[in-house]
């Protein structure tokens, strides 16, 4: 099969260690939530404010601006923005690049400077370059981890929702 | 491609659903929004101009609760279907593990239908997929529409059996429902089938 299509599996560990990396990251730049996301949109992992609701539409947004931004890029004949940072009144964004794979977000407010932000992202962006490098190079057969009749349960599901 | 969070014990796949302008992708998302359990669904998600049509994207997150164990979510986008869109479909479709071509059956979009869903395959050979081994489910939308096109016409545009891409089809009428969900079916099997 097309390796494109297979599947990406963040084993436990690695989970661990991603979140580690979102604690010091928050820790020391005073960050009010920071997101790991696949350039998909979908969370790998997120720290901070627990009460957040909106977590899955904001992967969504910032994985579409993302891509957007790489189109961008494209037409300007850059090879790609690897960084962007958005403005607001009380809260601002700094997203970064993970390789061309994972996409690693801070949300901050005025407290805290964007050239702080800047520097420990580059950092935390240069520890989960090796997790994704782990993570790429022990993929792990689907059996051994969602099991042989997860397909059959999952196709049940599918029939029980996805009905009018 | 499906992410697995073993930690989390996660499962989260994203399905795209491409098609020319009009043919019916955020009406899908519509229906299926109307209709699916409460907590099965999130908010549906729309970036659209001020005359409804869409800018960026359409997003709606489906939970579909705990499947041996583990959380197995879909996530279902629309792109811009109008042609001036080209780079933001480009955009949405990073990392769709799945597509829902949504085709127009009125006789005089078949040109669109083609231009799309040519379209859609260079853009996913140029994610360095394989556009063969692709999952694709086609939907005819607009089937009640007077003098729509005979569906055996359509496959032989859009689905020819002698390119043997073997492409499930489904007739549909979004705005109303049927063909919606055997559509949303067909794709979320394809897509678990390759995890």
């Amino acid at each position: 099969m097309d390796p494109q299509l297979t599947s990406q599996i963040v084993p436990v560990e690695e989970v661990r260690a991603i979140e580690e990396c979102l604690s010091v990251l928050a820790e020391n730049t005073g960050g009010n939530h920071i997101l790991l996301l696949d350039k998909s949109g979908q969370v790998i992992a997120a720290h901070g404010d627990s009460t957040r609701q909106d977590v899955t539409a904001l992967g969504a947004l910032i994985a579409g601006t993302f891509a957007s931004s790489r189109e961008v890029a494209k037409l300007l004949r850059e090879k790609d923005f690897r960084q962007l940072f958005t403005q607001g009144v009380r809260e601002n964004i700094f997203i970064a690049l993970i390789e061309d794979q994972w996409i690693l977000c801070i949300i901050f407010n005025k407290g805290t400077h964007i050239g702080l932000v800047k520097v420990l992202t580059k950092k935390a962006t240069d520890e989960l370059a090796l997790v994704l490098d782990r993570v790429r190079e022990q993929q792990k057969a689907r059996d051994d981890v969602l099991g042989s009749s997860f397909r059959t349960s999952m196709e049940d599901t599918i029939d029980l929702l996805f009905r009018d | 491609m499906a992410l697995i969070n073993v930690a989390a014990r996660e499962i989260h796949c994203k399905i795209v659903y491409y098609g020319p302008g009009m043919s019916g992708k955020t009406s899908n998302l519509q229906y299926i929004h109307s209709q699916v359990p409460k907590d099965t669904k999130g908010e549906l998600l729309s970036i659209a101009t001020e005359t409804e049509r869409t800018l960026f994207f359409d997003f709606l997150p489906l939970d579909l609760g705990k499947v041996r164990g583990f959380q197995t979510r879909f996530h279902l986008y629309t792109v811009p279907g109008q042609v001036l869109y080209e780079r933001t479909r480009v955009a949405v479709l990073n990392g769709a593990d799945g597509v829902v071509f949504v085709a127009d059956s009125q006789r005089h979009k078949m040109r669109e239908n083609i231009a799309s869903l040519q379209e859609l395959a260079e853009n996913i050979k140029k994610q360095n997929k394989n556009f063969r081994e692709f999952p694709v489910v086609l939907q005819y939308n607009k089937r009640d529409v007077p003098g729509a096109l005979p569906v055996e016409k359509m496959d032989e545009f859009l689905n020819p059996a002698a390119l043997k891409l073997g492409w499930q089809r489904y007739e549909a009428q979004a705005t109303s429902g049927p063909g919606v969900f055997d559509t949303l079916k067909a794709i979320s099997k394809l897509v678990i089938s390759r995890l």
